[in-house]
């Protein structure tokens, strides 16, 4: 399947500043795909490379399987990090604007303003001006504004800042109904916890170059499964020293360890299950979170 | 990324529109100027003419004015005079011989409010011809031009019957000369100067103003845009191009707007009003008067809401730009300060390089056409300059425009702004 997000070799540099390096990743269709890595890492301009608001200074970026168009944009769902509506205008002006602008008639804009409105619960505000709602509402009515006109790529910046747990899940839900739907979702983000809930596959950035990237699981998978907590009865003295343990956390009934590289956990459950009485035994994943600061940390300054 | 959509321009221009005419300054300037302007241009008329039909006089009696002088022939031919002059009553009264007695008693009837003034022609006041008129009344500018004039004539009457000349005979010499200033070529047209002059200057005074309030209000908007990223999102679905010209439409045709109902308001006002149908029929302001301000007021407000646009992308509030504003005003001002010398010298060789020069042929240009006809290669060559500065204002600014509008922070350095121009 032509991946719906090509970048291949993107560089783009300010001045003498360097903001992207040598990028290159792919977004499948219906595949949610995480750009993540520090403050000032290059998540913004690799954003606006994607979406033509600016042009790489070299390689090239392709959507929907050919070199970038504007007309592509039309299939192109953007959401940037903060506000992005007329303040004075009404949400449904406002709504009308953007889907117009889009390439849709009045009537369709507001046929699926109505729609998009009864779905996220905010039918009352369409005729509020925009000054008058909270962050949280306004970031719902910029989510809805990149939707509108239905498009195959959504690029979100921080699609979740400033939302309440309830608010988060109904997006969260959207956003999955649109994987299942066929669509590829890009969203930046420094928050964790989020992706590895949502996303398929990751980049990590740090300076414009790429860290890591690929899908969660191969990137957890190659990352470790190297820690082990044992909740035992029985003296756990017996565990020090061994050869496969890295380093060992004992409390008495509940043992945390890390593994050596390459030492395998089954190896471990099977001496421990020889010296002690195992009530649980179990293979941490590695936090994306310890992996990002593991990575970023560990840069060479 | 070459490809122009009208129907984008469209979009955002008419967006640009609705939300600034449905602002209530909108709303308001455009409906309150007129009555201001109209009342700073009717009440000094009504003021003065009901002053000279006597409206305002505290009593509506006469004003009282005594004229004294050893020289009795003299006061009978000022006070006869002044009881000639038309439109206004005045009451003169002569006394003859003044002894300086006399003097206090004019003074103390003058406190008193009894009479509103005299003037005191001894010896030594007519042979320097320089009179004192001690009045309560300082104000009265009609009552001392007139007493002036009605001074001068005696003075000289006096002197041709001292001469020997009839009394009809100083009738005919000394009847003054009355003046009606006729446009040339046009001499169906009555020009009044003053009254059409404060035409000419209320136009482009509506020109400065709305260039100016136009130009940066497409300023602010290309900084609000920009502050509030909703560029970021825009330019996903339209090029900066199209942004900035459907910007550029939106907010030229609200000030289009507020001038059509000026003008309409002025239309009503004429057909209602004697003096605005006078004043404007003594400049000619018909059709093409104002076919040439629509012109000159679109090509300006192209010229400078490009500029403005321009700038705007560059910096990030309005205190930022502040500084730069002046620079961009400055013609427009320096327009404004040469609007009296090409009013009377409309064909002297400054007026015709200010009306070629492009920040102010606008205005000047336009002045020029107003009070006097142009040679038709001026008007040709100040278009075609002006149209050719716009074309290069809107490519550099488009330049600046598509780079700046994402750049926030750090305001940029001249030799950034000089690489947006070459590669943006």
């Amino acid at each position: 399947m032509t991946p719906t997000v090509e970048l291949l070799r993107v560089r783009k540099s300010y001045g003498g500043f360097t903001a992207v390096d040598d990028l290159s990743f792919e977004i499948p269709p219906a595949h949610i795909f995480g750009l993540l890595g520090p403050n000032g890492a290059g998540k913004t301009s690799t954003i606006r490379m994607m979406i033509g608001i600016t042009a790489p200074d070299s390689g090239c970026v392709r959507l929907f399987g050919e070199p970038f168009r504007r007309r592509a944009l039309r299939r192109v769902g953007y959401l940037p990090e903060e506000r992005g509506l007329y303040r004075r205008m009404t949400v449904g002006d406002n709504l009308v604007f953007l889907g117009r602008l889009a390439g849709l008639s009045v009537a369709t804009s507001r046929e699926r303003i109505d729609a998009w409105a009864r779905r996220l619960e905010i039918a009352d505000w369409i005729d509020r001006r925009v000054d008058e709602l909270s962050k949280g509402m306004q970031q719902k009515i910029q989510f809805m504004a990149a939707l509108l006109h239905d498009p195959g790529l959504i690029v979100m910046d921080e699609p979740f800042a400033g939302l309440d747990p309830l608010n988060t899940m109904q997006l969260k839900d959207v956003l999955v109904g649109l994987r299942a739907a066929g669509k590829s979702i890009l969203f930046s983000t420094h928050r964790m916890d989020q992706v590895e809930k949502l996303c398929d596959s990751i980049c990590l950035i740090d300076r414009g170059k790429s860290v890591l990237q690929g899908s969660l699981s191969a990137i957890k998978a190659r990352n470790g499964r190297r820690f082990v907590q044992i909740d035992y009865e029985g003296d756990g003295g017996c565990l020090a020293g061994n050869p496969l343990i890295d380093s060992l956390n004992d409390y008495g009934n509940h043992a945390e360890i890390r593994l050596k590289s390459g030492a395998d956990s089954q190896e471990l459950l099977r001496t421990a299950m020889r010296g002690l009485r195992v009530i649980r035994f179990q293979v941490m994943d590695p936090s994306l979170e310890q992996i990002f600061i593991d990575r970023i940390a560990g840069r060479d300054d | 990324m070459t490809e122009f959509s009208i129907h984008k321009v469209w979009i955002v221009a008419k967006r640009e529109y609705l939300e600034r005419v449905r602002t209530r300054s909108f709303i308001l300037s455009t409906f309150a100027t007129p009555l201001l302007m109209g009342s700073f241009l009717i009440l000094p008329a009504l003021i003065s003419a009901s002053a000279a039909r006597g409206i305002v006089r505290d009593s509506e009696r006469p004003a009282r004015v005594v004229i004294a002088s050893d020289n009795r022939a003299l006061a009978e031919l000022v006070s006869g005079e002044l009881m000639r002059q038309r439109g206004t009553r005045y009451e003169p009264s002569v006394v003859s011989p003044a002894a300086p007695a006399e003097h206090e008693q004019l003074d103390r009837q003058l406190d008193a409010g009894d009479i509103e003034g005299y003037v005191w022609l001894d010896g030594p006041a007519r042979a320097s011809r320089h009179v004192v008129f001690a009045t309560g009344r300082m104000g009265d500018f009609i009552l001392q031009r007139r007493l002036g004039d009605a001074l001068s004539y005696a003075f000289a009457a006096d002197r041709m019957v001292k001469q020997g000349s009839s009394a009809g005979d100083v009738a005919a010499t000394l009847q003054p000369v009355d003046l009606t200033a006729v446009r040339a070529g046009k001499s169906s047209s009555m020009y009044n100067a003053v009254r059409g002059a404060a035409v000419v200057l209320l136009l482009m005074f509506v020109m400065l103003f709305s260039l100016l309030s136009y130009g940066v209000m497409v300023m602010r908007s290309v900084m609000e845009e920009k502050h509030s990223r909703i560029t970021e999102v825009l330019l996903c679905a339209a090029s900066a191009q199209e942004l900035m010209t459907g910007k550029i439409l939106g907010t030229g045709s609200v000030g289009l707007t507020q001038i059509a109902v000026w003008f309409t308001i002025a239309a009503f006002g004429a057909s209602r009003s004697l003096y605005l149908r006078t004043a404007m029929t003594a400049l000619d302001v018909g059709p093409s008067l104002i076919v040439y301000f629509v012109v000159f007021y679109i090509l300006g407000y192209l010229l400078y809401s490009a500029i403005f646009a321009g700038v705007g992308a560059i910096f990030n509030s309005i205190d930022e730009a502040q500084q730069w504003n002046f620079v961009i005003i400055l013609p427009l001002i320096a327009a404004s300060a040469m609007i009296l010398p090409v009013a009377t010298a409309s064909d002297s060789a400054i007026a015709v390089v200010v009306s070629l020069f492009p920040f102010c042929s606008p205005i000047l240009m336009f002045e020029r056409l107003a009070v006097h006809d142009p040679p038709l290669w001026q008007l040709a060559l100040s278009l075609l300059l002006l149209v050719a500065t716009i074309g290069a204002a809107m490519f550099i600014s488009g330049r600046i425009y598509r780079t700046g509008i994402l750049m926030y922070g750090k305001r940029p350095t001249i030799r950034e702004l000089s690489r947006w121009l070459r590669h943006a």
